[in-house]
């Protein structure tokens, strides 16, 4: 337990991190976020430099996750489920099927917008846009290695909770207003499963808060790169996975149920109430539905990344590398359960949220405020 | 800098991205005027009524307990930043661990008086469980 009492903000080297999260979490000072190397790269400076750089890296941060979730929703999701069930999937169209991306773009924007009798229209219409909005911003303060990361304020990582919970008020925007009774189903299942959810969820995320002690994402980061142990040479750094293994499963089951995937994708829960909240959305509507899930499931991963397996850090590799190699291990697992796991049922869920992770999640936060005190 | 500026950007982005999909797909996409289309999904059946219908929401006990936690969070979060570094200034376990205890065993007894109320369930509404055992009979 000795590689983990770094206060933060020290500036660390150890041998094992790469070059790239060295050099982060020596900087010492504050870190240049994007916008800042961005502006500084075309020699703007003052309220014009921020917003300029701001809005293109905001737009690079945007278009680096609408490519990963483009390879995922059409492609990796039928490909890994494919393979876990013995089908071989998509393989007409380009190398491995890769252009089905394309493919199925222009097919699904080109379909046509069926609006249903009676839906509350400007609902309807915003909670399409407000679920990616949801995932996107939580972005903003995930460092994704390599200076990729829009911006370090002190509240990072509850700001990131923050962002990524607005998301229910989508689903359930879209449920009511479909005025169909699965939909209306689907967004009251998607209510009791954040509020089955959400506080172990943070509760978690609190016990890792105690060994950072800063809620900054950087910071969170920073303080992983100390060694834990050395086996051998090979010294293990010292993320909150291998520090509290405890913690880490439960933020990974309640992080499945936060973004609604197996066993926990009650709120859709196709067999039961069709496609629940998105049953009556076609076109670019049920594309942004999509879109939305998808980049949730990667905040999930890089959420994840950041809490317990070291953000960007890792071996050889650049940072931003092994970021989205973290991001894709978890949409995998996620594919992984949706394979092998079934769904649980809401009444279930509400007392495994309520009886089991809650009262989990407290006992692991008092345990590992209890053991820090006393090694302290 | 501004944090926040490029943080606003990003929602710029979230926003924006979404209504510019909106923008391409209206100018690719047919307009069909046919009118058996609109009905809403019920499973091929007509559907009868509306869903905007007052709905027994059978987990609202839970839902207010959430407040309560959700509320203890936000207090929660303030303790665990300072945690350590107290007490590496010197303050004892007695100033900054006991006081959170105390904290959190109070609403881990009320959570387990509403465990053995049967608030943290899912409330079986009273007509179907008469139904069910009229069944039985």
């Amino acid at each position: 337990m000795d590689g983990v009492f770094l206060q933060s903000g020290t500036p660390t080297g150890t041998a094992n991190a790469t070059a790239n999260a060295t050099a982060n979490a020596s900087a010492g000072g504050p870190i240049a976020t994007l916008p800042e190397t961005i502006s500084g790269v075309l020699g703007l400076s003052g309220t014009l430099g921020d917003v300029v750089g701001g809005l293109l890296g905001a737009f690079l941060i945007a278009n680096i996750m609408l490519g990963m979730t483009a390879l995922a929703g059409p492609w990796a999701k039928r490909k890994i489920t494919a393979a876990f069930t013995d089908r071989i999937a998509v393989n007409r169209i380009g190398p491995f099927g890769l252009l089905i991306i394309v493919a199925d773009a222009v097919r699904l924007l080109s379909k046509e917008l069926i609006v249903p009798e009676g839906v509350d229209r400007p609902a309807w219409d915003l909670a399409p846009i407000i679920l990616p909005f949801s995932a996107l911003l939580g972005f903003a303060v995930i460092p994704l290695g390599s200076g990729l990361q829009l911006a370090d304020p002190e509240t990072g990582i509850v700001f990131a909770f923050a962002a990524a919970s607005i998301a229910s008020l989508s689903l359930v925007m879209a449920g009511y207003a479909s005025n169909n009774k699965y939909s209306l189903l689907g967004a009251l299942r998607s209510i009791a499963q954040n509020l089955a959810y959400e506080i172990p969820l943070v509760v978690t995320a609190a016990s890792v808060i105690i060994f950072a002690g800063t809620f900054q994402t950087s910071e969170i980061v920073a303080a992983q790169t100390e060694t834990l142990v050395s086996l051998g040479g090979v010294s293990i750094p010292s993320w909150y996975a291998f520090v509290n293994p405890f913690a880490f499963v439960l933020f990974v089951a309640a992080n499945l149920a936060e973004i609604g995937r197996n066993p926990f994708d009650i709120p859709e829960a196709p067999t039961e109430i069709v496609a629940g909240y998105q049953t009556e959305y076609s076109s670019v509507y049920f594309v942004l539905f999509y879109l939305g899930e998808f980049i949730h499931i990667f905040l999930g991963g890089a959420l994840i990344a950041v809490l317990f397996l070291g953000g960007p850090a890792g071996p050889v590799l650049p940072g931003f590398v092994w970021m989205i190699i973290k991001m894709w291990a978890f949409f995998l697992f996620t594919q992984w359960a949706r394979s092998a796991v079934p769904r649980v049922r809401i009444d279930q869920l509400i007392e495994m949220g309520w009886k089991g992770m809650l009262v989990l999640s407290f006992a692991n936060l008092v345990l590992t405020a209890i053991l820090v005190g006393v090694i302290a | 800098m501004n944090q926040w500026i490029a943080i606003g950007a990003l929602g710029v982005m979230g926003v924006g991205i979404p209504i510019a999909m909106m923008v391409v797909s209206a100018l690719l996409r047919p307009s069909v005027s046919e009118q058996g289309k609109t009905v809403v999904y019920e499973s091929g059946e007509v559907p009868t009524g509306t869903a905007h219908v007052q709905f027994n929401i059978q987990y609202y006990m839970v839902a207010l307990l959430f407040l309560v936690f959700d509320v203890e969070t936000v207090l929660i979060f303030p303790w665990t930043l300072i945690y350590r570094s107290a007490l590496e200034q010197g303050a004892t376990l007695g100033q900054v661990l006991a006081p959170m205890l105390v904290f959190i065993g109070v609403l881990v007894v009320g959570l387990g008086w509403a465990w053995r109320n049967g608030a943290v369930e899912w409330i079986k509404s009273p007509r179907a469980s008469r139904r069910k055992t009229e069944r039985q009979s």
